[in-house]
């Protein structure tokens, strides 16, 4: 933000300084050509995010609407329900350091180009250009009750496990599913940020005698603790922006409300209880969860730096 | 790290990639092989190679299932909202940087605010709103919204690479006396084509998988996009995983093509982005 404002303002200025003839004709024109982007974004994000929040301070299903006051939120934030599905939430915060722990693996590997690591780089990334649905569809399938991983269990003498009416198997499942779909782009990350350490800093190392461990902990992982830290901020947002599809498609958020997570109880009470004044005062709490969480992870990343 | 110099300290890396790249290949050989085999073979021996291989379970789901026009549906609002985004974001993106707009600061910073806005925050009043104007349930309603949703992001983008457009050419063809349409087709867009596919690719991939508005916009099955049709008619095939997986197989099939050839650009861009 602070780069975009200098830079335009160094463009304004540079814009004023000579009054060439058709200034007027390019300010019409620039006028124009941010116009509809702006106008599609004004009428379709700006002014529905005012309306949930208009709508947050309603009872209402849509076709009657009854001003409650802040009675949505504190019914929300007094709900055992919604606790407890944020507790659910927290739960799947395991799959950050297992994410990190996996794509750190990837990218430090990578980056010694071992053979075919151009090749490995696409392959860990093809669950991440995949839907959420098809993912959460293989993941639900591969542990079905008739599924390949209890055929193997029964084949190894075990009794077939019911993976999706236990709760705890459940999310352990759908935290599987994270860590597949997400560590390819996170390898990606961290790659680049690996690139663009000095290599003289490990040569320096190595001249030292310093093993490969020592120089793993010692000068790589410091050296791109930023890029971790980035990793770690956007995977801990998709825990409570991007479980949707998963949750769709595994559990319905069952069996109880073990598996529903934030995102999940948004969908279901706005379309299926005819309350909407309630579920957009959840998801603008969410909103605002996201944000801070943003902002919190931003000024750690920063203060890290410094 | 320049630091396994040895051939044989090759050997631990490299085992340990192959391993991670199984449990990312072999399901996916799963998904592939097993839709184009028999339920029959498949109950037979799950994990045996096909002893025959048919496009049936294909037939059978565009048949019974509508997925064609699921297909279809996809691939219109799809192309509709993906040229209108790059078109839209990249004069927008060209004003706001390269040209004297009035409100400089307002523009970019409107973009910028609503980038991170969740979908769940906005899928009740978009509902509201689309139904105000009669547009639920129609492909447009949701084309729209694909567009709006993916916008902030690719003016975003756009900007910051349009940053590296050199000033020098744009006064360059002012003073020849192009216009700035001119200058914007002729110059700029030349200069940034490879940043428009990646952008390209990226807003692909997340208008293909887009999956709550979608299931909440389109509710009627003639108007089902093929993510969320797939996502809401899969749970019932788990008892014939062969059509399941041809089902899973359509849907992933476009985002692996725009990867296998277009990876090259795709990764540069997720580079890139970093190094904001």
């Amino acid at each position: 933000m602070a780069a975009t404002a200098t830079g335009s303002e160094a463009a304004a200025a540079a814009g004023s300084s000579h009054p060439a003839t058709g200034q007027s004709g390019e300010r019409g024109f620039a006028l124009l050509a941010v116009a509809p982007a702006a106008l599609i974004v004004f009428l379709l994000l700006l002014v529905p995010i005012l309306g949930a929040l208009v709508i947050s301070f309603f009872k209402t299903d849509g076709v009657t609407a009854r001003f409650v006051g802040l009675d949505n939120y504190a019914s929300i934030l007094t709900d055992r329900l919604v606790h407890a599905v944020f507790l659910v939430n927290l739960q799947f915060l395991i799959a950050v350091p297992l994410v990190l722990a996996v794509a750190t693996l990837c990218g430090v590997l990578l980056y010694e180009k071992v053979l075919g690591w151009r090749f490995f780089r696409i392959v860990f990334f093809i669950p991440s250009v995949l839907s959420t649905a098809v993912i959460g569809l293989m993941f639900k399938s591969t542990f079905a009750y008739d599924g390949p991983v209890n055929s193997l269990i029964v084949a190894a003498g075990g009794a077939p496990v019911s993976f999706f009416s236990t709760a705890t198997l459940g999310v352990a499942v759908i935290i599987l599913a994270l860590v597949w779909s997400g560590f390819g782009y996170a390898t990606l990350i961290i790659l680049a940020g690996l690139s663009s350490i000095d290599r003289e800093v490990f040569e320096a190392a190595e001249l030292d005698g310093a093993s490969w461990w020592q120089r793993l902990w010692t000068i790589t992982l410091p050296q791109i603790r930023r890029v971790l830290m980035f990793v770690s901020v956007i995977n801990v947002i998709y825990t409570f922006t991007s479980l949707f599809g998963f949750v769709f498609v595994m559990t319905a958020g069952g069996p109880g409300y073990s598996t529903t997570t934030l995102d999940y109880l948004i969908y279901t009470k706005a379309f299926s209880s005819a309350d909407m004044g309630s579920g957009s005062a959840l998801a603008i709490l969410v909103f605002g969860l996201i944000g801070l969480l943003t902002l919190l992870q931003a000024r750690v990343a920063r203060s890290k730096a410094d | 790290m320049a630091a396994v110099t040895s051939k044989s300290g090759r050997i631990p890396p490299f085992v340990t990639l192959l391993l991670l790249a199984i449990t990312t290949l072999y399901p996916l050989g799963f998904v592939a092989s097993t839709s184009f085999r028999h339920k029959a073979d498949y109950l037979r021996a799950p994990y045996r190679w096909p002893e025959s291989w048919s496009l049936d379970n294909y037939v059978r789901l565009i048949e019974n299932y509508d997925v064609g026009r699921a297909f279809i549906n996809s691939a219109l609002v799809i192309g509709v909202a993906l040229a209108v985004t790059l078109v839209l974001a990249t004069l927008a993106s060209y004003a706001i940087v390269k040209l004297d707009l009035p409100f400089r600061r307002v523009f970019a910073g409107s973009f910028l605010s609503v980038m991170l806005v969740p979908s769940q925050v906005l899928i009740i009043p978009v509902y509201l709103l689309l139904s105000y104007f009669r547009l639920v349930d129609t492909l447009p309603g949701v084309t729209l919204v694909y567009i709006a949703t993916n916008l902030p992001f690719a003016v975003f983008f756009m900007m910051t690479v349009m940053r590296s457009v050199p000033d020098v050419l744009i006064e360059a063809a002012k003073m020849d006396g192009a216009g700035p349409l001119r200058t914007l087709i002729d110059i700029v867009v030349p200069i940034l084509r490879t940043s428009i596919l990646t952008l390209a690719i990226l807003v692909f991939l997340a208008m293909w998988n887009e999956l709550i508005f979608g299931l909440i916009l389109l509710p009627s099955e003639a108007n089902n996009l093929l993510t969320p049709k797939m996502a809401s008619i899969g749970g019932r095939f788990v008892s014939n995983q062969p059509i399941l997986m041809s089902g899973l197989m359509l849907t992933s099939l476009p985002p692996i093509i725009v990867l296998t050839f277009l990876s090259k650009y795709l990764v540069s861009g997720i580079a890139a982005g970093l190094g904001k």
